[in-house]
């Protein structure tokens, strides 16, 4: 008897447990895609403790691309002999939210919390040719794909989502998706 | 077409034409040779092209390269030639060096469309009795400069270019060299100057002049720097023997010593170049030359033994508040980088001797060649304040000196100079000198990244203006020597846009405030004065495009 109720409780956990902590996979149809679980209705998440970093190393931003969730604070730092400056014109689409952090040297970096979510262009008026994206999910399920367009997110719980791909140069594209322990979702991607 | 528009319409349309340039589509980018080198735009070093920003002075100053972490930052990695370790064989050597990894060319066209004032006919008077005037078009296209520009850095601190115009005004092989020379940068590291202090540079360029006419943003060339300095003829004047076709605009064949930085502190030059005042070249297919004139080789291109000396300094003072910014090659702001505001006081002098030479006799009375050797020199002194990214005022005067040597007979009476020739001259005795004085002034707004809005004023005083002719009915010779001191002055404002990093449509209006050819004899001071003055006032719009 006490075991038979052990048993029980054991498989209740285990179920419970994937309804919480679900995974959400699938493939997009051109590698290096950022993925990520659009707003959800009446949930809000809190702003994480650890910073990002995105460096400006040999004319360049580095990483090219960046993603993070909303509320996180992001440093740029000038790791070129040169003078970078950064700014973006908008946060997704948005140009009430462009800003220019400004220009400094070698060595020296500043920070910026990014509150809005969206896409953020980032450029240095020093150097047009320089480009690099910040990409804020407004919840912490979020997932850069390899170079074949796989993705994974970790910790999902069930539900019903809205999920977004962006890539450099097209449009972002969105599906809805059901979150049952697992959830599966390809996209297509046009240029 | 525009026979029957009028003259207002005219004008509007060269106003227009800049606009409708400026909103051609977006399709092209900027690559042209650093660019591709570095994988960079244009305005890393340029604010408006050719106009070089303080990033570009420095990299300038470096030898074509970045000031620092060169290697990290070229895209195109230069190749080896010779393994590095080469150095243990050698190690106080720089050879063996490098060469760019891709052939770093530059092509540049520009193109114009020029509008004259009609009034442009009130020069007909100059024309010789019998022959007829000039028709100067209204409007007219013009082909401009077809030009290659090739440079870059050897490694080991050596920096190579050379520009060549291959093509001007749609004729072929009409063009010619620009500036082609090697440059031994930081050349004081090997006697322990201190970094900067001391380059050498070898070839034909041109000098280290406070503002540069090469690669000048202004469509035309500032007035000053092609003014020579030819003597009055007219003999109700007094005479001047002076025939010096040296402009400080131009190159010169040399070597220069210089040191410094263009981007704060100071910075020299000291050139020697070939004297070239448009006397005669000894050239000859019978005399043989080191390069071979006799077989059809370069012979020699200087005209006198004396080399004619350059030299200037300036120093720049950065005025920002903060002391690494200040030291920076470009200022950190709120908004983005931008040069420093300064303040740059400059001198520069050029010393040289202009030679003529003429048949005459010697006191034996036998057959000679008669040398006139008559030293030259330009004095002045330059200014710029630049207000950091978009504000710069500058402005140059210039003061030319000319011996005047003239020519005398056996009794040392003057030989008027439209009997040279007639007379045998022995000799010369010195006269009043030909002298001009000038400069401009400028001011260049960079309203956007893509717009520079300009006004200059030019001005030039001559006892012997070469290009503000006056002449009197009775006077037979050269209008262009007449005599008259006279100020030719015009202001020049311009709009430039930037339709692409790398293309430029410019607008330039040139207003000359007043112009006469006609002088008489005032009926109530009985002294000679110009009348009839006029306006030439000239438009220019062009499209300018490297890549």
């Amino acid at each position: 008897m006490n075991r038979n109720l052990l048993l029980m409780i054991l498989i209740l956990a285990v179920a419970s447990a994937t309804c919480i902590a679900g995974t959400l996979e699938g493939k997009v149809s051109t590698g290096n895609s950022v993925v990520y679980v659009d707003t959800i209705a009446g949930k809000t998440f809190p702003a994480p403790s650890k910073t990002a970093l995105i460096s400006q190393r040999g004319l360049a931003f580095v990483p090219h691309v960046t993603v993070v969730q909303e509320g996180t604070t992001v440093d740029f730092q000038n790791d070129d002999s040169v003078q970078h400056n950064v700014f973006w014109p908008s946060v997704g689409g948005n140009k009430k939210d462009a800003h220019n952090m400004g220009t400094w040297p070698q060595g020296d970096k500043r920070s910026y919390k990014f509150s809005r979510s969206g896409v953020v262009p980032l450029l240095c008026n020093v150097h047009p040719e320089m480009s690099g994206y910040l990409i804020v999910s407004p919840t912490p399920y979020f997932v850069q794909t390899d170079a074949s367009g796989n993705f994974k997110i970790d910790n999902i719980p069930d539900g019903k989502y809205t999920v977004v791909v962006w890539h450099e140069g097209s449009k972002p594209v969105n599906k809805s998706v059901n979150v049952a322990g697992t959830g599966k979702v390809d996209f297509t991607i046009t240029q | 077409m525009f026979q029957h528009i009028p003259k207002f319409d005219r004008l509007w349309w060269l106003l227009l034409l800049p606009s409708l340039v400026f909103l051609l589509p977006d399709t092209g980018r900027a690559i042209p040779a650093f660019a591709r080198m570095y994988g960079t735009s244009c305005s890393t070093c340029h604010l408006d092209f050719p106009k070089l920003n303080d990033f570009g002075k420095a990299f300038k100053d470096a030898g074509f390269k970045f000031p620092k972490d060169n290697e990290a930052m070229l895209k195109i990695p230069p190749v080896m030639l010779g393994a590095p370790a080469n150095k243990e064989l050698w190690p106080k050597a720089i050879w063996p060096g490098t060469i760019p990894g891709i052939p770093p060319i530059g092509l540049r066209y520009t193109t114009y469309l020029q509008y004259t004032g009609s009034s442009s006919s009130n020069f007909a008077p100059l024309t010789p009795p019998g022959t007829l005037p000039p028709l100067v078009p209204a409007t007219d296209f013009e082909t401009g400069l077809f030009s290659l520009y090739t440079a870059g850095n050897f490694g080991s601190d050596i920096a190579f270019w050379v520009n060549d115009d291959l093509s001007v005004s749609g004729a072929n092989a009409n063009g010619g060299l620009g500036d082609a020379y090697l440059k031994f940068v930081n050349i004081g590291r090997f006697i322990k100057l201190p970094q900067s202090a001391l380059n050498l540079r070898v070839g034909e360029f041109e000098l280290e002049i406070p503002f540069t006419q090469a690669r000048s943003i202004w469509t035309s060339s500032y007035d000053i720097y092609l003014q020579s300095n030819i003597g009055a003829r007219n003999p109700l004047f007094p005479q001047q023997f002076v025939n010096n076709q040296y402009v400080l605009g131009e190159t010169g064949r040399g070597v220069e010593l210089s040191g410094g930085r263009h981007t704060g502190g100071y910075n020299y030059s000291i050139a020697f170049i070939d004297q070239s005042t448009g006397g005669d070249v000894g050239n000859s297919p019978y005399v043989p030359t080191a390069l071979g004139s006799n077989h059809g080789g370069l012979g020699v291109q200087s005209n006198a033994d004396f080399k004619d000396i350059y030299t200037s300094f300036n120093y720049r003072f950065n005025l920002e508040s903060d002391k690494d910014s200040r030291r920076a090659i470009q200022a950190a702001g709120a908004t983005g980088p931008h040069d420093h505001t300064y303040l740059n006081l400059g001198t520069y002098y050029f010393y040289g001797r202009s030679v003529q030479r003429l048949l005459g006799a010697a006191s034996d009375g036998a057959s000679t060649v008669l040398t006139a050797r008559e030293p030259f020199y330009r004095v002045g002194g330059n200014m710029t304040f630049n207000y950091r990214c978009c504000l710069q005022f500058n402005a140059l005067y210039m003061f030319g000196h000319d011996m005047n040597l003239l020519p005398v007979d056996a009794t040392g009476t003057l030989i008027p100079l439209q009997s040279l020739g007639q007379i045998t001259a022995t000799g010369f005795i010195r006269g009043n000198p030909a002298t001009f004085s000038g400069g401009f002034a400028d001011v260049e707004w960079l309203a956007y990244p893509w717009l520079m809005v300009m006004m200059r004023y030019d001005g030039v005083n001559s006892n012997s203006d070469r290009i503000n002719a006056l002449t009197t009915p009775s006077f037979t010779g050269s209008p262009f020597n007449a005599g008259f001191g006279s100020t030719r002055n015009r202001f020049t404002p311009a709009v430039q846009f930037l339709v692409h990093a790398n293309i430029k449509a410019s607008f330039e209006y040139e207003f000359r405030p007043s112009q006469s050819v006609i002088i008489a004899n005032n009926p109530v001071t009985g002294l000679p004065m110009a009348f009839n003055p006029f306006h030439t006032n000239t438009a220019v719009v062009g499209l300018d495009f490297a890549y």
